[in-house]
């Protein structure tokens, strides 16, 4: 259209009473909406699996949309799942290598019976005014009260403990049993500084160079920042790292979110679903 | 373990050591360039040495007088500290020196540990070598693997068509994965998986191992597939999928330093057969991580 010289009312066909069920994609797009995030150039965040137009009989919120997860959604009459990690596998939910995958045809056709819909539901969280895996973990942890700066509440200042009285709290709090830390268990630490989910090489070099003595994160390469903590450590810089693995530093996130999501879905039930640790320790079985 | 020790002891210790090897050059072995151990390493690799990869100086010149080799599993400052102490001024490493695959430096100029590393590095005239692309291409066996099937006893388990596969005698997930931990030495090591399936087959992909290829290994004929390390929401996530899908498979997680640095020890061994006018030696570095069962920050005692 080159020229527009009639203008129909804004967004006029959106002001009917919409009469029938919801549907996945009216819901997503209010989810986006209501985020208030702008949305990234690229972003990762979409459907992912499933019909846009299917009618939703109930929400399900989970950090990562594993198989397990989409059973247990699907056990309590879920039929949208609102994931922070992607359900296909990769970052941005390629199928480029899934041809012939068994695996692939098990999960679609499981998702194809149960007319379930996979939102992707990462980047706008995240950009959201706070953080909402930052203002969720933070409710998790207790840690709303040390927060040190509201506009990012991913630094808190707590009372004084030791990097071991640390990770003991957060594998309390968190159920993390396979949690990995960096740097000596007496370090006296009071300042502590997260990067929730995965952190890039130099986010977190940046952080360790900063006021916090204890970096944590989900999952960080160790070929990257997990050699640059070793290499602190090693200089005498008094610093660690705590690698909490991905879903137990974003779960709590993802909690958040199912509360927020009730707060403007209403007519629909909202469930959050937790997912089990991936792993176990040999250690821990005797 | 009850006793914590913490890398500060050593640093004294490192030091000490460090001047120590700066000023005892044995004069029989002056003429040895690193680029001597580099030509040698070149004709012993069976292949050939290709361009392009993340292999090559990341700290010193090929002109550099070497008074002792050093391999390493990753060129950590302790790793350096140990290698001076034991008489190495050439560090040949299978990750990188400054915390990125490629070691770029473009976003590091101005970081105050990279300041600190290469001015210690550079003060004890030391080459670090990165040794990744060609010691995983070295013929007949990939030098990580040749090392690691060593360590466990697994070389007459290697299937003649296939480097990466092995028929063990039958155990179960809990049983390889205590088997690891007590052969390794890993404490922090992770399984995804029932602890109580049978084991016969194992694909192995030391170090690193993303979704893909790793999707392909664990939809091999192998019953568990072993890797260093991989992402939750990748890898991981596959792995959690296979078995909630009825699958009767595993994944082990070693950690990538403790998967792969016994091919770094063979490296040592390999590296003795052709240089022979210096020492050659294999520095340990310690398990990165420590757990809430074993709340301990170790230092390799060897330093």
């Amino acid at each position: 259209m080159a020229t527009t010289t009639a203008v129909a009312p804004a967004n006029s066909m959106f002001r009917v009473q919409h009469t029938g069920p919801l549907t996945a994609l009216q819901i997503v797009d209010k989810i986006i909406a209501q985020s208030g995030a702008s949305g990234r150039a690229k972003t990762v965040d979409r459907i992912t699996a499933g019909d846009p137009t299917a009618a939703v009989t109930g929400i399900a919120v989970t950090a990562m949309a594993t198989f397990d997860c989409l059973k247990a959604a699907a056990a309590a009459g879920c039929n949208l799942v609102v994931t922070y990690e992607p359900v296909w596998w990769l970052d941005d939910d390629s199928l480029d290598r899934m041809e012939g995958d068994g695996l692939f045809a098990a999960k679609r056709d499981f998702l194809r019976a149960h007319n379930m819909v996979v939102f992707n539901f990462h980047d706008h969280w995240r950009d959201r005014a706070p953080d909402g895996i930052a203002a969720g973990m933070a409710k998790a942890l207790g840690w709303e009260g040390y927060i040190a700066d509201m506009s990012h509440p991913a630094t808190f200042r707590l009372p004084p403990t030791t990097l071991l009285g640390l990770a003991k709290e957060l594998h309390t709090k968190l159920g993390d049993r396979t949690m990995r830390m960096v740097g000596d268990p007496r370090l006296p630490v009071a300042t502590v500084a997260a990067i929730w989910g995965n952190a890039e090489q130099m986010a977190t070099i940046h952080l360790l160079n900063g006021s916090a003595d204890v970096v944590i994160c989900g999952y960080t390469h160790e070929w990257e920042a997990v050699e640059y903590a070793q290499d602190m450590v090693a200089v005498g810089d008094k610093k660690g790292l705590i690698l909490l693995g991905d879903i137990k530093s974003v779960e709590g996130g993802m909690q958040y979110c199912a509360d927020w999501l009730k707060t403007f879905i209403t007519d629909i039930p909202v469930t959050f679903v937790p997912v089990a640790e991936p792993y176990w320790n040999p250690a821990d079985l005797g | 373990m009850d006793t914590i020790f913490t890398r500060r002891t050593m640093l004294a210790a490192g030091a000490a050591g460090a001047a120590l090897a700066s000023t005892a050059r044995p004069s029989s072995a002056a003429s040895l360039t690193a680029g001597d151990v580099i030509e040698r390493m070149k004709q012993h690799i069976g292949g050939p040495w290709r361009e392009g990869g993340v292999d090559g100086y990341k700290v010193g010149t090929p002109e550099t007088i070497v008074i002792g080799v050093a391999t390493t599993m990753m060129a950590t400052f302790d790793a350096f500290k140990a290698a001076l102490a034991r008489g190495c001024n050439m560090v040949i490493t299978h990750e990188p020196t400054y915390w990125s695959h490629p070691d770029t430096l473009t976003y590091i100029q101005d970081d105050p540990l990279y300041r600190v590393k290469r001015a210690f590095l550079e003060k004890h005239n030391v080459v670090s070598y990165h040794l990744h692309d060609h010691w995983h291409a070295l013929k007949p066996i990939d030098g990580i693997n040749a090392g690691t099937m060593q360590l466990m006893g697994w070389t007459k388990y290697m299937h003649a068509d296939n480097q990466r596969l092995f028929t063990l005698p039958p155990t179960t997930l809990l049983g390889l994965a205590r088997d690891f931990r007590n052969k390794m030495n890993d404490r922090t090591l992770r399984v995804v998986g029932d602890p109580q399936m049978p084991v016969r087959i194992v694909y192995e992909s030391w170090g690193n191992c993303s979704q893909f290829p790793g999707a392909q290994f664990m939809n091999s004929e192998a019953d568990v597939l072993v890797i260093g390390e991989a992402q939750d929401w990748d890898l991981v996530e596959y792995a959690q999928d296979l078995v909630s899908s009825g699958k009767k498979k595993g994944l082990i997680l070693l950690g990538h330093v403790l998967s792969e640095q016994w091919g770094m020890k063979y490296c040592a061994e390999w590296l003795k057969g052709f240089v022979t006018e210096v020492p050659v030696k294999f520095v340990r570095i310690v398990e990165p991580y420590w757990n809430l069962r074993h709340p301990a920050f170790e230092l390799n005692p060897k330093i």
